[in-house]
């Protein structure tokens, strides 16, 4: 595992309390200023309008267990500390509550994805994803088959699982051209073999 | 009206290869011995793909792995009938963003790299000009509660089941984000209960019902122990209701809520989707409905069904 991988893989429980961004002596040096820009062309377009309300980290399931709270990361992303963010990243459920609640209707999920789509860039990939990848132009879905499910699947009486049929091998076979076409094959580094 | 033929299956991927009792389920309660509804098989679909892992990373990948799956949908002029939230998600979201016309430009240069072109499906012609409907997407739960009726679930469960009380779980991606016009209340969804009450069982309520599984958006597959953590929550308040199971419409939180007790909990509570509940109710030999691949095991639970 590389030392990003980790960075990535590192988890941190925090509690209930929430730090204000304010208690942090913040260096000129530390701020990417393009970064609400780059934010922004992956689809977090409300980054820049949030009013620090808090209501997202309210009702974040995320935030009552660790240290994210969504407010914070939001006051980050505007300011560009960047590397404030780089642990929040794979922690967001995406389950849109902050999108509900929003008073503003701004969508902190959104951004969170924005924020995904920066790490790929940067070459922080976890292996969950190279994984789900690999198994999607192997097998055409992101589940790997199971042999002993197949078993059962026959006991109960359905048909096993047709992704090794021979006529399924053009639907793999568009998958990869798809993937190929997109450039998703390189940005992710799909490997040869994968593990369960 | 729409004028489409009925439906086309859209398993996905956790249902064929982790569950396939709901497969099984799905399939009897939709097919001749239950409501005998249109549906077909395609074999061509792909994984829908997963929103966690491809619309997090890179959502031009996403959109065109969505697009082709619609494609294969609009060829057969049907409805995509899926049995998770996921596919739900992500499928409902690429029909709209195929609603621009820029959006639908790039994504058919490249299908047509595979000899595809994604347009809706055509509904009619005005003068010269052709009426364009986007494919349909819909969750097995709007499907049972719309076009097959409360009612008709009602009549037809056979062995309704008075004694079982469960606990319903909606699952974030069931109707969030609410950017669209929903088939049940977002803020206070109640179809899955109204199908339990249908199949004769008692729907608890429960605290924080509406809160996260902890599956999604990938933390299951990054943080294992904070997913586990928002189940150990979730399964404590449904405990506190009293409840004999877990009752979704999402076989992605089935999967947590299955594997995560064990983390937590000697016993646990059996969970099912409602596909294998209303079969349950429907009269379905249980044996049928491949509890044996859960983790938690649900011989007290059908030994109180057997009971009703």
């Amino acid at each position: 595992m590389t030392d990003k991988e980790k960075e990535v893989e590192k988890v941190f429980i925090g509690g209930l309390h929430e730090k204000l961004v304010e208690d942090k002596i913040i260096e000129e040096s530390e701020l990417d200023l393009n970064f609400s820009k780059e934010i922004r062309k992956y689809g977090g377009k409300d980054v820049m309008t949030c009013l620090q309300c808090g209501n997202c980290t309210g009702v974040c399931p995320i935030s009552l267990k660790i240290a994210y709270k969504t407010r914070i990361i939001m006051k980050y992303c505007q300011f560009g500390l960047k590397k404030y963010t780089l642990d929040t990243r794979w922690v967001c459920a995406t389950c849109y509550r902050c999108y509900e609640h929003c008073p503003a209707d701004l969508n902190p999920a959104e951004v969170m994805i924005a924020l995904r789509h920066i790490a790929i860039r940067e070459g922080i990939i976890p292996p969950f994803i190279k994984t789900a990848a690999t198994n999607l132009v192997k097998y055409g879905q992101s589940v790997k088959p199971d042999p002993e499910i197949d078993k059962i699947r026959i006991e109960l009486g359905l048909k096993p699982i047709h992704t090794h049929d021979a006529d399924y091998q053009t639907v793999i076979r568009e998958i990869q051209v798809l993937v190929h076409a997109s450039k998703y094959d390189k940005l992710i580094g799909i490997q040869e073999e994968v593990k369960v | 009206m729409n004028d489409t033929n009925g439906f086309v299956y859209f398993f996905g991927c956790v249902v064929p290869n982790r569950y396939p009792g709901i497969e099984y389920a799905v399939r009897w309660v939709t097919g001749k011995e239950g409501f005998n509804l249109d549906v077909k098989d395609q074999k061509g679909f792909s994984c829908c793909p997963v929103p966690g892992i491809f619309y997090s990373t890179d959502k031009d990948t996403w959109l065109l792995l969505a697009a082709r799956n619609l494609v294969l949908a609009q060829e057969e002029r049907r409805q995509i009938l899926t049995v998770c939230n996921g596919c739900l998600a992500s499928l409902l979201k690429a029909t709209e963003y195929l609603q621009e016309p820029k959006n639908m430009g790039k994504v058919n240069r490249v299908l047509s790299q595979i000899g595809k072109k994604y347009t809706g499906i055509a509904q009619k012609t005005e003068g010269r000009r052709k009426i364009f409907e986007p494919v349909k997407v819909r969750h097995y739960v709007e499907v049972m509660a719309k076009d097959v009726g409360l009612d008709e679930i009602s009549r037809r469960a056979k062995h309704p089941l008075k004694n079982i009380r469960a606990a319903v779980h909606y699952g974030c991606h069931y109707l969030r984000p609410t950017e669209r016009a929903a088939f049940d209340d977002p803020n206070d969804p109640v179809m899955i209960d109204k199908i339990v009450e249908a199949c004769g069982a008692t729907s608890v309520d429960y605290e924080d019902r509406l809160d996260c599984c902890g599956a999604g958006g990938g933390v299951r597959s990054h943080v294992i122990e904070l997913a586990n953590a928002l189940t150990q929550d979730k399964c404590q308040n449904i405990a506190a209701a009293g409840a004999d199971c877990i009752v979704t419409g999402c076989p992605f939180c089935m999967l947590q809520f299955d594997n995560a007790q064990k983390s937590f909990s000697k016993d646990g509570i059996p969970v099912m989707h409602i596909s294998q509940f209303q079969a349950l109710a429907m009269g379905i030999d249980p044996i049928s409905l491949g509890f044996d691949t859960h983790h938690v095991s649900a011989h007290s639970f059908l030994r109180k069904v057997r009971g009703s």
